[in-house]
């Protein structure tokens, strides 16, 4: 998948997905969950806010493993 | 007299100073003493190539006695020093089935065939076995019985190498750890035992591997002494048996090697299925440190059981190879037979040397036994006589993670 | 023995990379290396050649099959061999799923034959016997033997043996055998020789697992870029902008844009409703928040271009060639962060 590859570049990326469970099953190590498959940005301005720093956040943040991080309502 | 390995020096966590060694004496199957009477067990006699299939089996423990008295499974004191006598071919298999309203929580089958497709599983079609069936009794639970039937194998594993002590040994083998050429790599065998609560203890000097005071390193021939006994009853492909220890190839493989290809270093005893991620890391890290506090340059690393205990593995190998220490590391597999998905439970990225015990998951040709000891059904309720095909994963430590047989997964 | 052969627009002598839209057809007998092939038989002949452009292949994967199967099935062919593509992931693709797809829905015996790193294997997922071969055409002479004993094998409808014995790569499964040596002796010797400098391994893990990168450590320098998996596509005819949409992703320039303007993208994912995404593509490619970052000092500055996948349903084999090569890309424009979006 995308994420893993472009990790494998050395890129550090956050993957925001409505799927947390299989992102990290297939192995990408920076995973944010999003609300929806339709919107995984979120909807409004706020909650897109929201997320996009969480992944920010995560982005600045060592991890070991395949990791999720939930997103603050 | 054959010699072995030798050493001169103590492993770190033994009791006195200078050299010490171990004998170990071997005395002929003949000599195998009178069969034990016993209240509520039944004692048979099987011997290599009998068309018997065992069920229900706990442990499978070798006959050892010491002529200075003291105890062959010692619960004080320190094993591993003076003489012991073994009694070849012979083991002493211990069978129980659990009373049916109280059953252990991750029970599991455990079988031995004697012939058929799954003889070669197991080394103990080719010894003479004496099988106790413990039989349950009123008033006792499970926790009572399984006490009551270990301590009672033991015992009968003592008795039965008694006539050893009037006898001449075929062969004494002597373990000792000289000084080595430095220039060899300095090796550690790694060794997990489990503890994941009653009925599932793995035993140091009779202290089940929680309480053990783990990781640690101990003096190699503790370790085929009998100061690690078996308490465990799940995964029966994947945990070690008694004899696994008093047999252990992996200790005796490095005894041999030492001053040849390697520096023997000594053996770290570390707990399977520490309870929580944050305990799982401790330990992992605590026993890398002890690797690296015997000098080691290497580690071979074994698994018990299966499920998380696993995952204990894996990230000791991974503290090991942070420190320093590289690793190889022993695991079964549960790959399904019928498609290319991989199966080994857990990995890092660090585990890239791994010596496969096989695919536990992989179904034995059925198979009649003329005979079955143990108990007439399997606890899957199908009858132990003609059960179909059976997985691996059912026979007593056939996918052992010690490295004690050669059962191997391989690609296709 | 009567075999169908099935080679690329290139091999079939129909063109080079022009002749790569090429749709499924048919030649009669045996064509390019399908004549050595031929000849590797100790008793077969080569009926008809198939034949199909590696991007027409890749842009219409079920017509393509569906056509293919169409002409194979009145060949009455005992066998189907497809390659060697030794390593051209296009054309390994379309061996890979052809031979996979023929086989079930015919129900004869396939074969394919491409270098161990094609994405073709992968593809394969353990289902086509493959038969590993250089990675490029100077290997032909030495592919043809072994794709030909295999063909034979499988014909005579004999058991196959391991992997190494027959000629074809491992797919997969897991077999017990005895070894000579007990696992104790063998982990010894396995540690002495990662300690000499030779790593290997009795069990591959499987699990792909990517070392996380270092985390920035400061995304007020950094520059980060946006891709999504949601197949965002500017709205209308894209053809006026540079796309590489045989490559099954597309990238976008983003220069002055301030956000993704609802009338100027459009989301052609087929595996959800997209309905949500065309009201506000930011939505799935955060644009429109990440500027606002961006001038707020909070991120360095954001890349000049956006990428996507189109498409759903890519195979693990496709994905990871498409996976390569944005990253090369994000690499060589120097980004150091990326917000990826998924479904």
């Amino acid at each position: 998948m995308l994420a893993k590859e472009i990790e494998r570049a050395g890129i550090p990326t956050a993957f925001v997905t409505a799927l947390p469970t299989i992102a990290t099953m297939i192995g990408a190590n920076r995973i944010v969950r999003g609300p929806a498959i339709t919107h995984p940005f979120g909807l409004e301005e706020a909650q897109r806010r929201r997320i996009v720093e969480r992944a920010l956040e995560m982005l600045e943040t060592p991890v070991e493993a395949p990791t999720v991080w939930e997103v603050p309502a | 007299m054959r010699r072995r390995g030798r050493l001169g020096f103590r492993a770190a966590g033994s009791s006195e100073g200078g050299l010490t060694a171990w004998e170990l004496a071997s005395f002929p199957p003949e000599l195998l003493g009178e069969l034990p009477a016993r209240e509520g067990v039944d004692v048979e006699i099987v011997r290599p190539g009998e068309p018997v299939r065992i069920t229900h089996v706990l442990d499978a423990v070798e006959p050892r006695v010491r002529p200075d008295g003291r105890a062959a499974f010692p619960t004080e004191g320190r094993a591993g020093e003076g003489r012991t006598n073994r009694l070849e071919g012979v083991t002493v298999l211990s069978c129980l089935d659990f009373p049916a309203e109280e059953r252990p929580l991750h029970e599991q089958e455990a079988l031995v065939d004697i012939a058929g497709p799954g003889a070669a599983l197991t080394p103990f079609s080719e010894t003479t076995n004496v099988v106790l069936t413990f039989r349950a009794r009123d008033g006792l639970g499970n926790e009572e019985l399984e006490d009551w039937a270990r301590r009672e194998t033991l015992a009968v594993a003592e008795e039965l190498a008694r006539p050893t002590l009037a006898a001449e040994p075929v062969d004494v083998e002597r373990f000792e750890l000289e000084p080595a050429d430095e220039g060899l790599p300095a090796v550690v065998a790694l060794v997990q035992l489990s503890d994941l609560g009653p009925l599932y203890y793995q035993y140091v000097y009779g202290v089940p591997a929680g309480r053990a005071g783990l990781p640690r390193p101990i003096d190699p021939a503790e370790l085929l002494d009998g100061a690690v006994t078996c308490g465990e009853y799940h995964w029966a492909a994947l945990r070690n048996p008694t004899v696994f220890f008093q047999r252990n190839r992996l200790v005796r493989a490095l005894y041999r090697e030492h001053d040849r290809r390697l520096r023997f270093v000594g053996v770290v005893l570390m707990r399977g299925y520490e309870q929580s991620a944050e305990d799982k890391q401790r330990a992992a890290d605590r026993a890398a440190e002890a690797v690296v506090g015997l000098g080691a340059a290497g580690a071979v690393i074994t698994t018990d059981a299966g499920g998380n205990s696993h995952t204990d593995v894996m990230l000791t190998c991974r503290a090991c190879e942070r420190a320093g220490v590289s690793t190889t590391v022993i695991v079964a597999e549960m790959a399904d037979p019928g498609s290319a998905t991989p199966g080994l439970t857990d990995w890092v990225p660090e585990a890239d040397s791994i010596v496969s015990a096989g695919n536990a998951e992989e179904l034995v040709d059925a198979w009649m036994p003329e005979r079955v000891l143990g108990g007439d059904t399997l606890l899957d309720g199908a009858p132990a006589r003609d059960s179909g095909r059976i997985p691996v994963r059912n026979y007593l430590g056939a996918t052992n993670q010690m490295g004690q047989l050669s059962l191997v997964g391989t690609a296709w | 023995m009567r075999v169908v052969h099935y080679v690329n627009q290139f091999f079939a002598g129909l063109g080079s990379e022009e002749a790569a839209e090429t749709p499924p057809t048919r030649i009669e007998g045996a064509v390019g290396p399908g004549r050595g092939l031929e000849s590797a038989f100790a008793d077969g002949d080569i009926v008809a050649t198939l034949s199909c452009g590696d991007d027409y292949f890749g842009e219409h994967e079920q017509e393509a099959l569906a056509r293919l199967v169409e002409l194979l099935e009145p060949e009455g062919a005992d066998v189907l061999v497809c390659g060697p593509a030794f390593g051209s992931g296009r054309y390994g693709y379309a061996c890979a799923q052809f031979s996979r797809i023929a086989s079930e829905r015919l129900g004869i015996p396939t074969l394919a034959a491409m270098h161990d790193e094609n994405p073709g294997v992968a593809a394969a997922e353990g289902r086509v016997l493959i038969v590993p071969t250089a990675v490029n055409v100077a290997g032909m002479r030495d592919a043809l033997p072994g794709m030909a004993r295999l063909a034979e094998a499988l014909v005579s409808g004999r058991e196959l043996g391991p992997p190494a014995e027959e000629g074809y790569l491992p797919r997969g499964f897991r077999r017990n055998a005895f070894a000579e040596k007990p696992g104790a002796e063998r982990a010894i010797d396995l540690l002495l020789g990662k300690l000499a400098g030779e790593t290997s391994s009795e069990v591959a893990s499987g699990f792909d697992r990517v070392q996380p990168p270092a985390p920035v450590e400061d995304l007020g320098d950094a520059l980060v870029a946006l891709v999504t998996e949601a197949g965002c596509v500017p709205q209308g005819n894209p053809d006026r902008l540079p796309s590489i949409r045989a490559q099954g992703w597309l990238r976008y320039p983003l220069l002055d844009e301030q956000r993704l303007a609802p009338e100027r993208y459009e989301s052609v994912h087929g595996g959800f409703d997209v309905s949500l995404a065309n009201e506000d593509p930011n939505r799935l490619v955060p644009l429109d928040t990440v500027r606002e970052l961006e001038r707020a000092g909070r991120i360095g500055r954001v890349h000049d271009a956006f990428y996507t996948t189109t498409g759903n349903g890519t195979p693990v084999a496709a994905a990871t060639r498409f996976g390569r090569e944005i990253a090369g890309e994000l690499r060589d424009a120097g980004v150091q962060a990326v917000l990826l979006s998924g479904t």
